[in-house]
This record gives structure tokens, sequence and C-alpha cells, in this order.
């Protein structure tokens, strides 16, 4: 049910925020006129979807659920936003300490349990990675304060 | 173009394929590519995605030689876990899994290996043949579409893909949409306006359709991957040792057949829109088990279930190029990361470029001979050496991929906002593979959405807002045709299949 809920809010919104940009005629369409269709069009289909699973939904509970799943989403969870953490941190902490930081926690969330190990491999991806992209590729990634 | 023609392009193109320069990155594409295909969870998608911006330095012709090395490579190296571990390094070797595997259980993994390395150097040899000779007359006739053609045929690609990727119709079809809606956003390629920047001018560019790709397939499916039970993510696998590689000779003449019936299915299929490695390796199968004379042994390590579809992806996936060369149209993920790249070195493909950049095609088509040698032989003595990557375990390969998408996708364009976007699309992936949702709609969609829009707006502009004309041109007609029967072929098997119920409940 979710899913196709939020898609079509997904089409509202795009319609609602189409007509603000002139949606214009099909004789001299405007720049909202592609989108603005796209947006009803998405609509028509998620509701179509909407009354499919309203009428699968008595005999078929969760009727869009689709991979089963098992394991835990709570990991995925941390997996993400230490990602995001890390991601956010890389301006101030520069590229080095923050490939380190990524690779210490996503280790440590997936169950390496030894901090040596964690450790070390952190330090070999961070520097392999280290003289991969930003000595050989020459690709200016952001060095925080500790200017390497 | 004539045959002798072709022949006399061809003979150029492997004169620029065969400078030290571009041989250097058709093998470093063969290489990343059977690397991307030996890691599960890295399949071409993501590999060509993560490695385009490494070839900003280069010529265009350099730049497509390696990224369509990655795509094909992928082929050869996604057999190998497949057969090794049972387990699909990407999504078009699943089927080699069924027999592959049961072989090397027999301990004759080796023969297996070697007949996949063997039959896709076959397969990709002749599917090449035909893109050569197929591509250029096929694009003098396209150069007569116009806006409204395109148009047409743009619309039925989406809709034949979203039959084709599996599951339901209407969900793809949504996910096709969204994608458009993705690409309107930044500049309207028609009047130049903004659109949904909400005043941002980092959004002008519209959204890098790398991150979407890169999120979707890369980190969606490492996601997908870190929410396995520990005991999965701890597993260190035990490569066999190979005590023969080589095939016997019964084998070979087993397998000619396969390898010869795979490339036929697989070129086909290739030229339709959809995955055609996934689909050409499905009917492959189906074919060789349906007309095999001992069919009992599908499924127990029967050599043919592996040969012929292990030759038809790599068919499929040199075919593929031919829609994206011909028309300029990409009818899968991969070639449509390949379209970006193409437009990012500032070349247009569409009917007109193989005559605008002989080179380029020819050099490209050139080299993926040199390339499917190179992993012919990659692929023969050093398949030890590949599967022994797979000893890293999951919850040490895992970070590593992460941490090289980020990287990789900050050197496209030094930007944080790419990382973010692919971020938020990697946790979309994530969602949509629980939902059941296809994501390759998706990104075909964002790539080719302003092409789709243009065409519209530009077939609305000769016609003077006249729907008709999109009827009234024969060609753009026959696609329209063809969309409408696909749209309604699941309601026509809906209703049979509700009438047979109900005369079954009547009797």
């Amino acid at each position: 049910m979710t899913p196709a809920v939020l898609l079509l809010l997904f089409g509202a919104v795009t319609a609602g925020l189409s007509l603000q940009i002139r949606v214009g005629t099909l004789r001299a369409p405007g720049s909202g006129f592609f989108p603005f269709y796209l947006g009803l069009l998405l609509i028509l289909l998620a509701a179509i979807r909407l009354a499919q699973l309203w009428r699968e939904g008595r005999s078929l509970p969760g009727g869009d659920q689709g991979a089963a799943a098992q394991g835990s989403w709570q990991r995925v969870l941390l997996f993400l936003g230490a990602t995001v953490l890390a991601t956010g941190l890389l301006t101030v902490l520069g590229y080095p300490v923050a490939a380190f930081l990524l690779m210490a926690l996503l280790l440590h969330i997936l169950g390496v349990r030894r901090w040596t190990h964690v450790v070390a491999i952190a330090l070999c991806a961070a520097g392999v990675s280290y003289a991969l992209f930003v000595r050989w590729l020459q690709i200016p990634l952001p060095m925080g304060g500790f200017g390497l | 173009m004539d045959v002798l023609g072709s022949l006399q392009y061809l003979a150029t193109g492997f004169g620029v394929a065969t400078t030290p320069e571009n041989l250097f990155y058709c093998l470093a594409g063969a290489i990343v590519g059977t690397l991307v295909g030996v890691l599960p969870g890295l399949g071409p998608i993501a590999g060509i995605a993560l490695l385009i911006p490494a070839t900003f330095n280069l010529n265009a012709t350099s730049a497509i030689i390696m990224l369509a090395g990655i795509y094909y490579g992928a082929m050869y190296g996604g057999s190998t876990t497949s057969i090794l571990i049972n387990v699909p390094g990407e999504t078009a070797s699943v089927m080699t899994c069924i027999d592959g595997y049961q072989m090397a259980r027999k301990g004759r993994a080796g023969p297996a290996l070697a007949l996949c390395a063997i039959g896709s150097f076959v397969a990709g040899g002749l599917a090449i043949l035909g893109l050569a000779f197929l591509a250029p007359p096929l694009a003098e006739a396209a150069l007569a579409f116009g806006p409204p053609e395109f148009f047409s045929l743009m619309v039925f690609g989406f809709v034949v893909l979203s039959n084709v990727t599996g599951g339901s119709l209407i969900k793809s079809l949504m996910m096709a949409l969204v994608g458009l809606i993705i690409g309107t956003i930044g500049l309207d390629p028609v009047s130049g306006n903004p659109r949904f920047t909400f005043g941002y001018v980092s959004l002008l560019g519209g959204i890098e359709f790398v991150a979407v790709a890169i999120g979707l397939f890369g980190i969606g499916e490492v996601l997908v991957n870190a929410e396995q039970p520990a005991e999965i993510l701890e597993q260190r696998v035990l490569v066999p040792r190979f005590r023969d590689l080589y095939p016997n000779l019964q084998d070979l003449k087993q397998s000619l057949g396969p390898i010869l019936r795979g490339t036929g299915i697989g070129f086909g299929v290739g030229l339709v829109p959809g995955p055609a490695p996934v689909i050409a390796t499905y009917a492959s199968y189906m074919v060789e088990k349906r007309i095999s004379d001992h069919p009992e042994e599908f499924g127990h390590g029967a050599i043919e279930g592996v040969a012929g579809p292990e030759s038809a992806n790599n068919a499929a996936c040199q075919s593929a190029f031919i829609p994206l060369f011909v028309l300029g149209i990409p009818f899968a993920p991969p070639t449509a990361i390949l379209l970006g790249a193409l437009l990012i070195h500032g070349v247009n493909p569409g009917p007109a470029m193989i005559a605008e950049h002989p080179q380029l095609f020819w050099g490209v088509v050139a080299s993926m001979y040199i390339g499917n040698f190179i992993l012919l032989l990659l692929n023969l003595p050093f398949v030890p050496l590949f599967a022994n990557i797979l000893r890293i375990p999951k919850k040490v390969l895992l970070p590593l991929v992460m941490l090289f998408c980020l990287t990789g996708m900050y050197s496209v364009n030094n930007f944080m906002l790419d990382l973010w976007v692919m971020l938020g699309c990697g946790a979309l992936g994530y969602l949509m593979r629980k939902w059941a949702y296809e994501g390759a709609p998706l990104l075909l969609a964002l790539v080719l959405g302003p092409k789709l829009e243009v065409a519209f707006r530009q077939s609305l502009m000769i016609s003077h807002g006249a729907f008709n004309i999109f009827v009234e041109r024969p060609v753009s007609l026959v696609f329209l045709l063809a969309t409408l029967g696909f749209l309604l072929l699941p309601l026509f098997r809906y209703t049979v299949r509700s009438l047979g119920r109900g005369r079954a409940a009547a009797a």
C-alpha cells in the first residue's frame, strides 16, 4: 500500500508544482506542460494500482510485499546512517580521515569484532584510496584541516 | 553502405583500436569488467558508471572502448561465481548457476568455466559481425526519422521494457514516469527556463544520472546485502582446485549447437528493449532443455545448460549496441549509461553518428574483437586468480564497495550534492527492492526524458498543436500500435484467465 500512496503523492506534487511554471496549450506548450501531464499520468496509474491492491487485499494481506524480508533492517539503517555521517563530515575532516571513519564504522556494523582488524583494514583502505584517487588520479577531494 | 565499404571501414577501425593507448584501455575495460562480474553486489551498471570519471581526460573513442569493455567483460566474469559458488556475479548469470554449479560439484568446474569463456568468445565474435554489418544500413534508414517517430519509438521502448522486466507492468510504468519526472528537473531543454530547482543554482544542470545509477544499482545492492544474516556476511568461499581446466572433445561437440543457438537468440533479444542479457539466458536455457535428447540431465550438470545461456548473454550485450549506435536510444540501463558517457564526451548518438564519427564507431567495433580475445585469455588461464577475490568475506567487501562508490561519485563533478543524491537513491533502491519495484525503467527514463520531451514538443510545433501527427506518419503509427498491443496484453491475458476460471467454476 505504502509505495502506491507515495507515488500518488509524488504525482500530485509534480502536477501542482508544474501549474506554477506555465503549462500552456497543445499549440504552444510551456515548460510546465510535460511534467504536468506526467504527474497526472502517475496519479492515474497509482490510483489503478491502489484499486488493484484494495481488491487483492481482502484475500492476500500485505500483497505489496516484494522479496521476502528477512535479516535485520536495523543494521541497514545503521549502515546508511554511518555512511551519511561520514559523508557529512567529509568537508570538515578531509578525505583520508573521513574514509577511515567510514570504513571503521561500516566494518564494525557488519560484525568485524576485533578492533585491531577494524583499524588495520580501515587504514589500508583509506591509504590505498588516498593514493589512488588523490595522488594518482589527482581528484580534488576535500582535505579538511589536515592539508595532507 | 555496401559490404565492401564496411570491410574497409572495419580495417580502419582496427587501425584505431590497435594503437597502444586504445589497446591499454581495452585491456583495462576487460579486467574491470571481469572483476565487476565476479564481485556479487557490483554489476555492470554501477561498474560502468563508476569508471566514467576515469575517462574524462580521454578522447571519446578510448573512453567508449573502455566502458564497453566493462559491459561485455562483466558477462564473462559473471559466470565464474555462478559455477564456483552458486552465486550469480550479476543477473545475466542466474541461469548458469543451475547446471554450472552442479558441474562444479562433480569436479568439472574447469570444463564448465572453459566452455563459458569459449562460448562467450564465439558468440561475441559473431554478434559483433552482426553489429558491424547491420548497424550502418539501419542507421541510414533511421535518418528518415523525425521527432514524431523518435517519440513513438521511445514510448514503445518504455512500455516493452516495463513489460519484460518482470513483476507488474503498472509498477514498472510508474517507475518510468518517476524517472521522466526527475529528468525534468533543471533547465527546460526547449525554452531554457528553470524547472523544479527551488532556487538552487546547483540543480540547474539537472540531477546527475550517474548518481542515480550508482545509487539505485550500487548502493541499493550493498544495502540489501548488508541486511543479510551474520553467517552469510562471515562466509568465506572455498575455491575449488582446478585439476583440469580444459574440456574434452565430447564436451566441445555437445556445446557447439547450444553456443550457436544461444548466439542467435541473444542477438535477436539484444535488439529489443529490455534487460537483454538476462532474458536471452533464460530463453536459451529453455530452448536447450526443450530440444535436448536428455532433458532429465538439466539441473544436474548438463553442459548445454551452461554453454547456451553464457553464449546468449554475450551476444545480447553486443547486439544491444545496435539501437544505441543506430538510433541513439538505449534500450537497457548499461547502454543508457554509455549514452550518458557519449554525451559527456560531446558525441550525440543518433542515426548520423556512424557517418559523423566513423573512427569512434568502427574503432569501438574493432576493439570489441580485441576485447573478446583478451577476455578469452583472461578467463581461461587466469580464472583461479579472479576466483580468489571471492575469498574476501562480504563484511569487508561491502564497506569497500561503499567507499569506492562515494569516492568515485565525488570524482565525477567534485560536487557534494551528487553524493547526497546518490545516497538518497541508494535508500530508494533498497526500498524498491523490498517493494519489488524495478530500477531499470526509472534509470532509462531519466536518461531518455529530455530527448522524449524535445521530440514530443518539436512534433507538436511541426503540426501546430495537432496530435494526429503521431498517427499520420506510418512509422510512428506502427510503433504506437505495437505499444498499445503491449499495454493491452496483460489485460487480455487477465480476461482469458478469468473467463477460464468462470467456465471451470460453472463446470
